[in-house]
């Protein structure tokens, strides 16, 4: 220990006397450092406690997925949830929740919540209890009986200013009364996004239904059951399942997942996983910058070292020495990458939108914690020893006696050394090259999205969305009347130009889209080789004049296509090319499958595709219908506006409060802000790739400075000799920027198959983003090579000032 | 071989460099034997192989053949870590150049070989005391070697030769860098040190200084050629 005391004060020493490489180097690892604390932390809350929940270890979700159709994960349908319920003996509980969304009202201003439906098991399950009142009874699951509620502590903040007394109260929820009877505690919002839990109640009907799938199922293990259990014991039950019910089933396939994997989405995974290589690239350009100025700083203390040696240090004891320095500069580095991904992490939280920020699992526990410090210290100690162990080894394997002789230089292993240094080089070039492209064409796909949607115009568009409760408006005249004036009255405006209709606008609901099955009238189910599915849209006629959705055959609807017209339905692009391909689609029938009552429609026309999200490459088919024919509850209002669309939200207000003062209206957002939200995680991402490339760009430059400029001290003796043979400045000149270059070029042919075999996963992940992208193959390599040019030539420009006389003096 | 008050011997030792297909013979055929207590001082012109075969001596290097005894031991053909171990236990250095570390103080230098062998604070503690009082260096203690002039850094150096109580001094030059006055006051603490009963070899080149040493052994072309025993010590 004293000795190890010894070595670290002397490396402290020698890191104050060296002050100016010391920050050099630690400001490198830092940057390497910060970001992997940052997207450690970040990777540790989604991946790892995406779900608040204590339990979560022991909590499984079961869903269904239909690889065929590329589904990866959905709801089950309530006859299987039952039958798991019943037969399962791996779990103590098995819960179930569907998506739901209510309007408040009656007690203040009318408001969407985004609420619920969960089986009266469902907190138990979650090992969860109230903070107020009490959890569902099991009474309180039948039909009928679930008229209570659970209110999540944020809306029983916001809404109800914390009430104490707030159990019991009755509030109308879509109309009816329900009575809250209890309060979530602080933080707890499962699943992503809840304010409100109602019980959910089975009919006859729904308890034998196997079409509909509608439930999220959470399983609680049984003490000492395990996952491996679990999983096959549904598998067996989905089996028998799908043996009585070959039709319900056909190419559907159950999977078991852990909650957390669950509750964090594959995309997420991806992009988080991403993230963590580009920051251990970035870890290891730093390291290999700081080896090479470690090689440096030991080259200069050679003769130090070989008093060592010739005193008893052994050579174990030297690297032990050397690699403590390393890791305390390490260590300096940890320290103010701590404050670096203080800093970023700071950044990027304040900068994440809140409506964005509740859909994202862990994002709320996301900070820098004991694992992300005992991370950084590991990193540290990781980043000392790899960036210190060859400097180390090469310097400890010196000459002794020939470096303590007076004029001696110990330079029996600079060949060796030169050369590994070269390699180091070479590698941060290859790794720059890949992160750099990865950046590159992450950044290109964000651009493209963003340039894609210009197409709508979005600055100058208002969304809101509406639910119509069914209380209110049960029958389809009703709900078309309310539309009708809706529209009326919102185009009466001053300075709207037009308002229309629509389901989901795009990049709304957070650019999740739901895709139903049709049927085409003549071609029967069985021989489809294909499953029919295309988004449902129910529009106003003007919505695609409104939205700027070009028209390439037929017509769009008119006012005329109503109630007791003929029913109609307009195409998307891609569903004409995909499944009517080689054929006239026009005039054609198909029929939403499902639909109450059965209606065939005739397709009047095609119109331009429309991207509803960035996650999907291509174009997803959409079948559009008259508002008119098909009015819906839930419904997206978009208003085209000659100025700033923001500034209409208290006019809209007020008009539809004067239709319906109990309608809440909700998600009043100009386009352009729906898009950027929607878009916000990738941009994210784009913008940490791009600083991430920078980031390597930057070390990769110091890299190949440090290693041109310290060789060409090494051979100052060297340029004096042939500049005293007759070499111009031009030939050094060349003789510098050639070897800098040499290096440049081996690590671009290096790293372009290593970025292209990245362009290409990530060609399959994002919209705008071509694996043989000219710019980032051509372009980047050319940047960096011109950045490494320069790198190269300062050095160079300081070889040609040698003076010949004073370079044959030096040693 | 019994070691009796033989402290080296050495039996037909050859060192040969190869670099770059380039065959250099720096010694032939050494036979040499050193007694315990022994002031020796090896001379020659340069190149002549005198460092090489102090650097053998010192066990900063090995010979390419023949046999060499420390104290009674073969050495000649030991492994890294066991020479190191040896020398670090057995032998004293002091170098033309000081050789001190220039961000280590005087006291930290001097306690550099106990710190290699593992001894404890406070026995190093005293040993450095000792060691720098001998060579009159005590009061500099905090001091770094480039607020000491050549003739005292030459001193700590002498200290930490000794510090670690070697059976022999391995003196490369050690006047080398300094000044007339400087150079004499070296040579009389090692005469010093000689007389307390220390083994000393020391390399020259100046005939002045060879003279302190009892035996004189001059190399020429990698042999020894010539050797010289005086009865009497003195300048």
């Amino acid at each position: 220990m004293d000795t190890i005391r010894q070595d670290i004060r002397y490396a402290l020493r020698m890191l104050w006397k060296h002050r100016f490489a010391t920050f050099v180097c630690a400001g490198a690892l830092a940057l390497g450092m910060g970001a992997n604390t940052a997207i450690f932390s970040m990777a540790e809350a989604f991946l790892r406690h995406p779900v608040p929940l204590d339990e979560v270890n022991r909590l499984l979700a079961v869903v269904d997925s239909k690889p065929r159709q590329n589904i990866e994960k959905t709801s089950v349908a309530t006859a299987t949830y039952l039958e798991w319920q019943e037969q399962a003996l791996s779990f103590d509980r098995l819960g179930a929740y569907s998506w739901d969304g209510v309007n408040f009202t009656g007690d203040g201003t009318p408001q969407k919540i985004q609420d619920f439906r969960v089986t009266t098991n469902f907190f138990s399950t979650l090992g969860v209890q109230p903070h107020l009142g009490r959890d569902f009874l099991p009474e309180e699951g039948e039909p009928g009986k679930n008229q209570e509620l659970i209110l999540s502590y944020g809306l029983w903040e916001r809404r109800y200013a914390a009430d104490p007394k707030i159990l019991g109260k009755v509030v109308k929820v879509d109309g009816r009364p329900f009575t809250i009877v209890g309060v979530m505690g602080k933080g707890f919002d499962f699943p992503m996004s809840a304010e409100a839990w109602l019980p959910m109640a089975f009919d006859a009907k729904q308890r034998v239904d196997r079409d509909d799938r509608p439930l999220w199922v959470i399983g609680h293990l049984r003490p000492g059951g395990s996952f491996e259990q679990a999983k096959a014991e549904i598998l067996t039950i989905a089996q028998h399942q799908a043996a009585a019910y070959p039709d319900a089933y056909k190419d559907w396939q159950v999977r078991v997942l852990p909650l957390g994997e669950f509750a964090t989405g594959d995309l997420t995974r991806q992009y988080t996983l991403l993230l963590l290589g580009a920051v251990g690239f970035v870890l290891l350009i730093a390291c290999a910058d700081v080896a090479n100025v470690q090689f440096a700083r030991v080259s200069g203390r050679q003769k130090e070292l070989a008093v060592r040696a010739a005193m008893g240090a052994t050579r174990g004891r030297i690297v032990r020495q050397l690699l403590i320095e390393s890791v305390m500069l390490s260590l300096f580095g940890a320290a103010l990458g701590i404050f670096l991904a203080l800093w970023i992490l700071s950044v990027i939280l304040s900068h994440m939108p809140p409506d964005i920020a509740r859909y994202i699992a862990g994002w709320k526990s996301i900070h820098l914690d004991f694992g992300a410090f005992l991370f950084t210290f590991g990193v540290a100690l990781a980043s000392g020893l790899l960036s210190g162990i060859a400097p180390s080894l090469m310097s400890s394997r010196t000459n002794i006696s020939e470096t303590l002789k007076e004029s001696g230089r110990g330079a029996s292993s600079g060949r060796a050394r030169h050369r590994l240094r070269s390699v180091l080089v070479v590698a941060e070039i290859s790794l720059s090259l890949v992160l750099l492209v990865g950046a590159g064409l992450l950044v290109k796909g964000f651009n493209a999205l963003l340039t894609v949607n210009q197409q709508y115009r979005p600055e100058s568009l208002l969304t809101l969305n509406l639910n119509l409760p069914e209380l209110q408006y049960p029958q389809r005249s009703v709900r078309a009347t309310f539309h009708d004036r809706l529209l009326q009255s919102l185009s009466s405006i001053p300075q709207v130009q037009s308002a229309a209709l629509a389901t989901t606008v795009p990049y709304g609901n957070g650019g999740g889209t739901d895709a139903d099955r049709f049927l085409i009238e003549g071609r029967p189910v069985e021989q489809r080789e294909e499953s029919r599915t295309a988004i449902m849209e129910t529009v106003s006629p003007n919505y695609f004049a409104v939205m700027s959705i070009g028209l390439r055959d037929g017509r769009v609807f008119t006012d005329s296509d109503g109630d007791s017209t003929q029913p109609v339905a307009v195409i998307s692009r891609s569903l004409a090319s995909r499944y009517f391909a080689g054929e006239n689609p026009l005039g054609k029938k198909v029929q939403v499958a499902g639909s109450k009552p059965e209606v065939w429609l005739t397709v009047v026309g095609i119109v331009e595709d429309v991207r509803y999200n960035w996650i999907q490459k291509d174009a997803l088919p959409t079948l559009y219908r008259p508002y008119r024919q098909n009015p819906t509850y839930y419904t997206t209002v978009v208003l085209r506006t000659d100025d700033n669309p923001a500034k209409f939200t208290s006019a809209v207000r007020s008009k539809i409060a004067a239709i319906d003062p109990d309608l809440p209206i909700y998600e009043v957002k100009p386009l352009n802000q729906v898009i950027t939200e929607s878009i916000v995680g990738i941009s994210y991402v784009a913008a940490m790739m791009a600083g991430i490339g920078i980031i390597a760009l930057v070390l990769a430059t110091v890299g190949v400075y440090g290693v041109m400029s310290y060789s060409v001290s090494e051979r100052t003796h060297e340029m004096g000799i042939r500049m005293a043979m007759g070499a111009s400045q031009g030939a050094i000149n060349r003789l510098v920027v050639g070897n800098g270059m040499l290096l440049t070029v081996i690590g671009i042919a290096i790293g372009l198959p290593l970025a292209f075999a990245l362009a290409r996963a990530l060609s399959s992940l994002l919209f705008g983003v071509t694996a043989s992208d000219p710019f980032a193959f051509i372009g980047l390599p050319l940047i960096l090579g011109a950045v490494a040019f320069l790198a190269s030539y300062l050095p160079a420009r300081r070889a040609v000032r040698i003076d010949p006389l004073t370079a044959l003096r030096y040693e | 071989m019994e070691s009796n008050g033989t402290l080296i011997k050495m039996e037909g030792v050859k060192k040969v460099f190869y670099t770059d297909e380039v065959e250099t013979h720096a010694l032939e055929e050494i036979h040499l034997e050193i007694q315990k207590g022994q002031y020796i001082s090896i001379a020659g012109p340069s190149g002549c192989g005198k460092s090489t075969l102090l650097s053998i001596l010192g066990l900063l290097d090995s010979p390419t053949d023949g046999q060499y005894w420390l104290n009674g031991q073969p050495v000649s053909k030991l492994t890294i870590s066991e020479r190191t171990r040896i020398r670090n236990r057995e032998i004293g250095f002091i170098f033309q150049a000081f050789n001190l570390i220039g961000d280590l103080t005087v006291y930290e230098n001097v306690e550099l070989p106990l710190t290699y062998r593992g001894t404890g604070t406070a026995e190093r503690k005293q040993k450095v005391q000792r060691a720098l009082e001998r060579v009159g260096m005590a009061h500099r203690l905090r001091h770094y070697p480039s607020q000491l002039s050549g003739g005292q850094q030459q001193r700590v150096a002498v200290a930490r030769a000794l510090v670690g109580d070697p059976l022999i001094l391995m003196a490369d030059e050690p006047t080398g860098n300094l000044d007339s006055k400087n150079g004499e006051a070296v040579m009389e603490l090692l005469r010093d040190l000689h007389r307390n009963g220390a083994t000393i070899c020391m390399v020259t080149h100046d005939e002045r200084y060879a003279n302190f040493a009892e035996r004189n052994i001059h190399l020429f072309d990698g042999r020894i050629v010539d050797e010289t025993r005086e009865v009497s010590v003195g300048a």
